[in-house]
């Protein structure tokens, strides 16, 4: 039978088109059992709503319509916060400039060891970074580096990916026998705690356009990170 | 620049019932769930000016919330607290309301969304609870959308089986 449970998911949920759908629909004339799945899916999804959508008719309780609520003093602080925060990432990007000189070689000025440096093979991850790649754990409080995702890659390495809390800067690394081989860097304009959840959308297409199954979870990363990264 | 700012505000108020929504479902905890979005909408707007005007505020919010969670259970876990259901029956104001909690809480399918593990939770809530698509989904969570349906797959699978065929 060509349509798989992933495909019969998707189509319940809407997510297919086209030819895709056109195969689903004409298997599911022809299948009975597929018939029964689907209802399967589509009982679970009114289930869910069921179970939740009472949140959408509630009135919303006044601690949070208050937390939300426009106020003028707010606007004034955010405003300078806003004014504040501008200058900083100035700075930071100011600051990522250098260092970016520094990785491709010109770091003699700088007395804080560069995080990457360029080899005859590519980017290699030093200092606070390579030690981060390393030891630090997804879970941990970031220093100056922050990691997201660690996964497997096609070629059997371990890849992590990383943002770089100053420099407003992401990353992907990929580990080599005894080195981390920075794969990508990108500018990373909305850094912070506040950013989206792991890496910008142009770095996760690079761990999806490499990645073997899933990422690690915190303790796959653990048993790694205890393997030394080896393969 | 203040209009901008008070229209996210308002955006991010008009949203409040689906992110108390997404809340519940994520904790299974109904006071859990409105103290997390209290703690997700002054977070959102100590920050909004890393917000970006035109990008989905809808993953931004539902991301958020689902930090400030993480951070609640991480903090709780190092207290030694996972979950103190006669504790929170206490914050609660009055018995009309604490029975509508206990029963709500009770239910089979809140039951059922406790027991999942949190990456299959966080990827059933985003897409069968709040109706987002997958690309949209593993945007919020910051993971590859294989991931994403994987992790959706398998926690359909172990409702269906919770829920005895989600009759």
């Amino acid at each position: 039978m060509s349509v798989d449970e992933n495909m019969l998911m998707a189509f319940a949920d809407g997510e297919l088109s086209g030819a895709e759908r056109d195969e689903v629909e004409a298997a599911l004339e022809q299948d009975a059992s597929l018939r029964g799945k689907l209802a399967a899916h589509q009982r679970l999804r009114a289930r869910l709503s069921a179970a939740f959508d009472g949140a959408l008719d509630e009135p919303v309780p006044a601690r949070l319509a208050e937390a939300a609520e426009p106020r003028a003093a707010d606007v004034v602080n955010l405003a300078e916060r806003r004014a504040a925060r501008w200058s900083a990432l100035k700075w930071g990007a100011m600051a990522a400039c250098v260092i970016f000189g520094v990785f491709v070689g010109i770091g003699v000025m700088n007395n804080d060891p560069p995080l990457m440096e360029s080899e005859s093979n590519g980017l290699v991850a030093r200092g606070a970074l390579a030690t981060a790649l390393d030891t630090q754990l997804a879970s941990e409080q970031a220093g100056a580096v922050r990691i997201g995702l660690s996964f497997r890659a096609q070629d059997g390495r371990y890849c992590r990916t990383f943002d770089l809390t100053e420099g407003a800067t992401a990353g992907l690394a990929c580990r080599d026998a005894d080195r981390w081989n920075v794969m990508m860097t990108m500018a990373n304009a909305v850094g912070g705690e506040v950013r989206m959840a792991g890496a910008p959308p142009e770095v996760l297409a690079a761990v999806e356009a490499i990645i073997v199954g899933e990422p690690l979870d915190a303790r796959g990363e653990a048993a790694a990170r205890e393997a030394n990264w080896r393969r | 620049m203040t209009s901008a700012t008070d229209q996210t505000r308002s955006d991010i108020a008009a949203m409040l019932p689906r992110l108390r929504r997404f809340a519940r479902a994520l904790t299974g905890q109904m006071t859990d769930a409105d103290d997390i979005v209290q703690i997700a909408v002054e977070r959102a707007l100590t920050r909004i000016d890393q917000y970006q005007a035109g990008t989905q505020l809808d993953s931004w919010m539902f991301s958020i919330v689902r930090n400030a969670w993480i951070d609640e259970a991480r903090s709780r876990t190092r207290r030694g607290k996972v979950f103190a259901p006669a504790e929170l029956g206490e914050q609660v104001g009055n018995d009309g309301e604490a029975e509508m909690h206990t029963k709500l809480e009770a239910d089979d399918v809140w039951v059922a969304m406790r027991k999942l593990p949190d990456e299959q939770r966080e990827a059933v809530a985003l897409v069968c609870v709040e109706g987002l698509a997958y690309r949209k989904a593993a945007e919020t969570l910051g993971v590859p959308i294989g991931t994403l349906t994987s992790r959706l797959a398998r926690g359909r699978d172990a409702l269906q089986v919770m829920l005895g065929g989600a009759q």
